[in-house]
């Protein structure tokens, strides 16, 4: 249902993730916004979010566990002396319903690295039946997911590539 | 290696620089032409772009000439293509998470989504 897209810009500046669903605007503005919601799609594969505390306000604070639910990832996780849950909070940075949001989490839980914020964007379009949005990402400023990459996580695109396989 | 590599491109500057050796090894008058740097400053984004190993330098007589190095390029790509599916992952859950929600709503409606 969704036409990828992805177009990265030069590596000192951001990598903008587009993709096309046949959905109205409103719809993908919930997958954000509601505990439901965000609940149902957030988080790396393997993982789950139980969420405490989601308040779709400007500076409304956005609180979650992070869960390894999976068997392979929780053995990943273990084997790495990684705990299975970790608590993440942050906050909506900017909020226009149904057109642009701005989600800032606070990461500090990697030891050895000072906290820091990560900021997504994420801008929604209509297109005719169609919704598109686009997410714009800082990974300059995201050493977490340097050390996420490194950590096995990049495994997800066999499921990408069997998702992009089967589509056609 | 990769924050090091954003904080060396992160100047303008010394992106200036990069830019201006993409055409080719050049020694330091030719780049403070090119990339419009101060001389006074030159030498010292040239040294952060050797330590981070985005470019070399050759003495040729006198001269000392610097070029762009291609391996931090390599590694930020393949750094970057790895962010990428990352998220290229997660948005194909919001996806399936999407068409559930629909498919949930469907059948009251019997209708498609717009």
């Amino acid at each position: 249902m969704s036409q990828p897209s992805t177009a990265a810009t030069a590596p000192q500046d951001k990598v903008i993730i587009e993709r096309t669903y046949r959905a109205r605007v409103e719809d993908l503005w919930e997958l954000w916004t509601t505990k439901d919601g965000f609940e149902s799609w957030w988080g790396p594969d393997g993982f789950r979010v139980d969420v405490h505390a989601l308040d779709a306000r400007v500076g409304g604070a956005l609180e979650y566990d992070m869960i390894a639910d999976a068997p392979a990832m929780i053995a990943a996780m273990q084997q790495m002396n990684q705990p299975l849950s970790h608590a993440t909070r942050g906050h909506f940075g900017a909020l226009r319903p149904h057109t642009h949001l701005t989600l800032v989490h606070v990461i500090d839980f990697i030891p050895g690295v000072e906290p820091y914020d990560s900021t997504i964007e994420v801008d929604f379009h209509t297109a005719g039946d169609h919704a598109r949005m686009v997410v714009t990402l800082h990974p300059h400023r995201d050493p977490h997911f340097t050390r996420m990459s490194i950590e096995g996580f990049t495994s997800q695109l066999t499921k990408l590539e069997r998702r992009f396989g089967a589509a056609t | 290696m990769q924050t090091m590599a954003f904080e060396a491109l992160a100047d303008p500057t010394r992106r200036r620089i990069v830019e201006a050796l993409r055409l080719g090894e050049r020694p330091v008058g030719e780049l403070v032409d090119l990339a419009g740097v101060h001389q006074s400053g030159v030498s010292r984004h040239l040294r952060i772009l050797l330590e981070s190993g985005f470019v070399s330098m050759r003495p040729d007589g006198q001269r000392r000439l610097y070029a762009l190095r291609p391996e931090p390029f390599r590694e930020l790509d393949a750094w970057l293509a790895g962010y990428r599916r990352l998220w290229e992952a997660r948005l194909d859950r919001f996806g399936d998470a999407l068409e559930r929600r629909q498919k949930h709503r469907a059948p009251s409606k019997q209708e498609s989504p717009r």
